[in-house]
């Protein structure tokens, strides 16, 4: 399987120099949230504002107060902790086609950028969503870890994550919200082969929770490819069990390529209308270039 | 139309296995996808339901697989032959000795012969008809005429010998008639598998199986004994699956011996045992309860007299005499044997011998009655050889022997010591055949004959190291002690078997009575013999100028003997062969034609049409989708 990849040393050595490009610092404005507000705790001044009754004494710019007689608080930037959570996409449309090994492929690069991003000692967890016996969703995360030395202990969960179910992502990702986590990043790697309503109402549902979101697009060699063989098939849908007949061929091939790539293109120009970083990920046989050299160009990592 | 060989029609299933083939390769497998999305713009196929849509490549394995199978079941066609068309049959008869069995219309013969004659009386204007007939041998008794009351009468003249009718005989009747397009067997035995094959392929071969299980006695074998000193024995047996009585006599020299009646068993035998004679002379025992085939009912033998005679044996080896002395005192106890070796021989001391037995020694001009010449030594001396020494061509290490009198195979060759190879004189008959390293063929192993001096024979094999007494090698010895009883016998009565070959002496023109009371002449030859081959069992009598000889031709043959057997159902064993006069009389007017050949060549068009097919779809393939 190929999530193993993701844990070999040789691998990891050639990950050590690269961080998860996040928007790490953030400022702290003042909201709907009165109460309990969190004055930036950086050390990198922002600005300055005047005193209002109720903020903490502590940030007082007491030298402007000597020479201007004003009482001026001091804001900061804060530096803040950045949670990361990579979901990977566990349903039935991920273990086929067989021999793409795709939910393998999604694992290796949910795994890889998680080792990437404990290279600031971020927290970084893991979760996968499928669709429970029930026909309800499920979401399944990991511990956080915050070290690099604690990076193997993703391996069991990685190794016990398993396909089922149909893709339920909207109702995933209001299982993740209800868990109320500070705001962080998530990667989110799916095929996405859903409505194109079902995606955008689950990343317009991250995004409102002011998490910074980046998404992987994963497909399988053969399926991008539609390199079956020629033939009269009956094709049956993984997740869904409908059936259709089809002649594959050479013009038959040409349309699922295109199909292919109109899907992609309608979900990479939603990714950039909103602000969400949108990696493309087709064919577990590119692994080692897509997280080395795919990854970087597009910012996903640095 | 019809098949040959309809079992092969089995070769059809291949057929329901062509098309288990083609339905699963057109089965559409299921192909399973993570979406269905991706495959939304792909067009629904075509032709989703036909199961039997056109596919050249089906069709033309279907119709090859479908001609071989055809034709390895013997597909044919029948034609009418041309009106102007001559027929010719071949009309093959049984003249064994079962045939002479006695039925309740006749004899077995009597029945073949009314369906040749209907055969014969349906035959259109121009037809020809050849009669062939085999026991011993075949017989061409009339070669393909249009003569039908000639044919006729040949029908009516052919008579059954006492004689079995032996699988090469019919072998070599079948290839006599082969150019016949139909033939005609009358039979009462059913032939062996295959044989009619023989007939080769375009012959029709109607076997028409003649005769009714009937009940059958018969006299075995008759030993004399020895005449005043041991008892002999008559050995009768039972061929029918009931108990029989039967009623045994015994006659020597037309005065009786014994007379009783004895049961059966079924299918069993029995040892009748009397004597000993009182003196020598011919014994003749006969069943004389009455039976289907009276043939084997009597049989002869003759009880040599008790007067002591003087017999010879000179070897060089003590243990060759020694041997030899043993096989004549076995068969004449009477005999006074003196064994010497060559050099120490003294020829002017010598009496007359009745009979010298000379093994690896040259003979010096023995008197003697018969002579019994073993392994000759090749003439070594200056002087020109007596005109009695047999011209020795060769010697070979190791010989075998390979078929006995009759022209009888062995079951197995006989290895024999080394054995010489000799140029024999016309007078003398070969009594066995054998086979030697480099001798580049056959060669006799054994002969007997007279010449001017009387009886001769030779045996051509050496007998050293006790290869007499040795039990893997039984047939020498019976060899050699029929050999010595043919050479003890008087010349002018002897006790043959129907089929063997007979030399009696003669002068000028002599008449030969033979059982059934014919008379023939023949001339003798210019050793003073007449030769003559008994084909029925019973009294020859052959008389010349001043001599008077008088021959008793026993027959028994176990097989033939049997006439118990009752036909089984016809079974036709070559290519359209029927089985029944009635039959084959229906299908007179068609030919049979096998389309074999033309099937196979269709399938081989299909095959390779097949090919060409599938080379311009391969190469289509590689410019388009490979």
């Amino acid at each position: 399987m190929l999530e193993a990849r993701a844990f070999e040393p040789d691998f990891l050595r050639r990950l050590d120099g690269l961080v998860l490009g996040v928007q790490r610092s953030r400022t702290v404005r003042e909201g709907r949230r009165a109460l309990g507000r969190v004055q930036g705790l950086g050390i990198e001044p922002e600005s300055f504002k005047e005193y209002t009754e109720g903020d903490d004494l502590r940030f007082m710019d007491w030298n402007a107060f000597a020479r201007l007689d004003d009482l001026m608080i001091r804001t900061f930037r804060t530096e803040r902790e950045i949670e990361v959570t990579i979901l990977v996409d566990a349903s039935a449309s991920m273990s086929v086609p067989r021999e793409d090994d795709k939910l393998g492929f999604a694992l290796a690069l949910a795994a890889s950028l998680a080792y990437v991003a404990m290279a600031s000692n971020d927290a970084v967890r893991l979760g996968a969503f499928s669709t429970a016996r029930g026909g309800a969703a499920r979401l399944e995360t990991s511990a956080l870890h915050r070290r690099r030395e604690t990076y193997p202990a993703f391996q069991p969960f990685v190794s016990a994550v398993r396909t089922g179910g149909a893709t339920q992502m909207t109702e995933a990702m209001g299982r993740l919200l209800l868990e109320r986590r500070p705001a962080g990043t998530i990667v989110l790697i799916s095929d996405f082969l859903v409505s194109a309503a079902e995606y955008e109402q689950a990343l317009r549902s991250l995004l409102r929770a002011r998490h910074e979101v980046k998404v992987i697009h994963v497909l399988g060699d053969r399926e991008s490819t539609a390199s079956y063989p020629p033939g009269h098939y009956r094709v049956r849908d993984s997740e869904t069990g409908e059936m259709c007949e089809v002649t594959l061929g050479a013009m038959a091939a040409e349309t699922c390529r295109r199909r292919v790539e109109r899907l992609a293109a309608d979900l990479a120009a939603f990714c950039a209308a909103n602000r969400i970083v949108y990696a493309r990920a087709f064919g577990a046989s590119h692994f080692d270039d897509i997280v080395m050299r795919e990854f970087p160009r597009l910012g996903l990592v640095r | 139309m019809g098949l040959l060989n309809p079992r092969n029609l089995a070769y059809l299933a291949s057929l329901a296995l062509l098309v288990a083939i083609y339905l699963r390769a057109r089965a559409k497998p299921t192909l399973e996808v993570s979406s269905l999305m991706l495959f939304d713009e792909v067009a629904a196929p075509v032709a989703s339901s036909r199961v039997l849509r056109t596919d050249p490549m089906f069709w033309l394995e279907l119709a090859a697989l479908g001609a071989l199978s055809m034709a390895l079941a013997g597909l044919y066609i029948r034609s009418a032959e041309a009106a102007a068309h001559h027929r010719t049959r071949a009309l093959i008869f049984d003249l064994g000795a079962a045939m002479g069995a006695r039925e309740a219309n006749g004899t077995r013969l009597d029945e073949a012969r009314r369906q040749a004659l209907e055969i014969v009386a349906a035959a259109r204007p121009g037809d020809n008809f050849s009669v062939i007939g085999y026991a011993l041998e075949a017989t061409v008794y009339r070669a393909p005429t249009s003569h039908l009351a000639d044919v006729r009468r040949t029908i009516d003249g052919l008579k059954p010998a006492a004689l079995p009718a032996r699988a090469a005989a019919m072998r070599a009747a079948l290839m006599r008639a082969r150019g016949a397009p139909e033939i005609d067997l009358f039979t009462d035995h059913a032939p062996a598998s295959g044989l009619l094959n023989l007939a080769g392929a375009g012959t029709r071969v109607h076997l028409h199986r003649v005769g009714t299980p009937a009940v059958n006695l018969a006299i075995v074998a008759l030993e004399p004994g020895t005449v005043g000193a041991s008892p002999g024995r008559v050995v009768v047996r039972n061929f029918s699956d009931r108990p029989q009585i039967c009623e045994i006599a015994l006659d020597l020299d037309a005065q009786s011996v014994l007379s009783t009646i004895i049961m059966l068993e079924p299918r069993g035998q029995a040892v009748l045992p009397f004597g000993p004679l009182k003196h020598g002379g011919v014994v003749q025992a006969r069943i004389v309860t009455a039976d289907a085939l009276d043939a084997d009912n009597r049989r002869w033998a003759l009880a040599l007299n008790d007067k002591p005679d003087r017999a010879l044996v000179m070897s060089p080896s003590p243990e060759a005499r020694d041997d030899l002395a043993r096989v004549l005192l076995a068969v004449n106890q009477n005999l006074i044997v003196t064994a010497v070796d060559p050099v120490k021989f003294n020829l002017a001391t010598a009496p007359r011998y009745r009979l010298a037995v000379l093994e690896d020694a040259y003979d010096p001009g023995i008197k003697a009655s018969a002579r019994l010449i073993i392994y000759p030594p090749p003439w070594l001396e200056r002087s020109p050889p007596p005109s009695w020494q047999l011209p020795v061509v060769g010697t070979v290490a190791m010989a075998e022997m390979q078929e006995r009198t009759n022209g009888e195979q062995l079951d197995e060759p006989l290895a024999l010591s080394p054995a010489r190879i000799l140029s024999l004189p016309r007078w003398m008959d070969v009594m066995a055949h054998g086979t030697g390293a480099g001798s580049g063929g056959s060669f006799p192993l054994a002969a007997f004959g007279y010449d001017a001096r009387g009886a001769m024979g030779m045996i051509a094999f050496s007998v050293n190291d006790h290869l007499l007494l040795d039990p893997d090698k039984l047939e020498a010895l019976v060899l050699t002690v029929d050999m010595v009883k043919r050479l003890l016998a008087p010349q002018d009565l002897q006790v043959v078997s129907t089929g063997d070959s007979v030399s009696v002496p003669a002068i000028g023109v002599a008449r030969i009575v033979a059982p059934d009371g014919s008379v023939s002449t023949a001339r003798a030859d210019e050793m003073g013999r007449v030769r003559l081959r008994p084909i029925e069992a019973g009294r020859y009598e052959v008389s010349s100028a001043r001599t008077r000889a008088v021959i008793y031709a026993n027959y028994y043959d176990a097989g033939e003997s049997d006439l118990s057997a009752a036909p089984p159902a016809p079974a036709p064993s070559a290519p359209g062969a029927s089985a029944t006069a009635s039959s084959s009389a229906a299908a007179a007017a068609t030919r049979v034609e096998p389309i074999a050949p033309w099937l196979v060549a269709f399938a081989l068009a299909a095959m390779l049409l097949g090919s060409a097919l599938l080379t311009r779809k391969a190469m289509r393939w590689r410019a388009r989708d490979v």
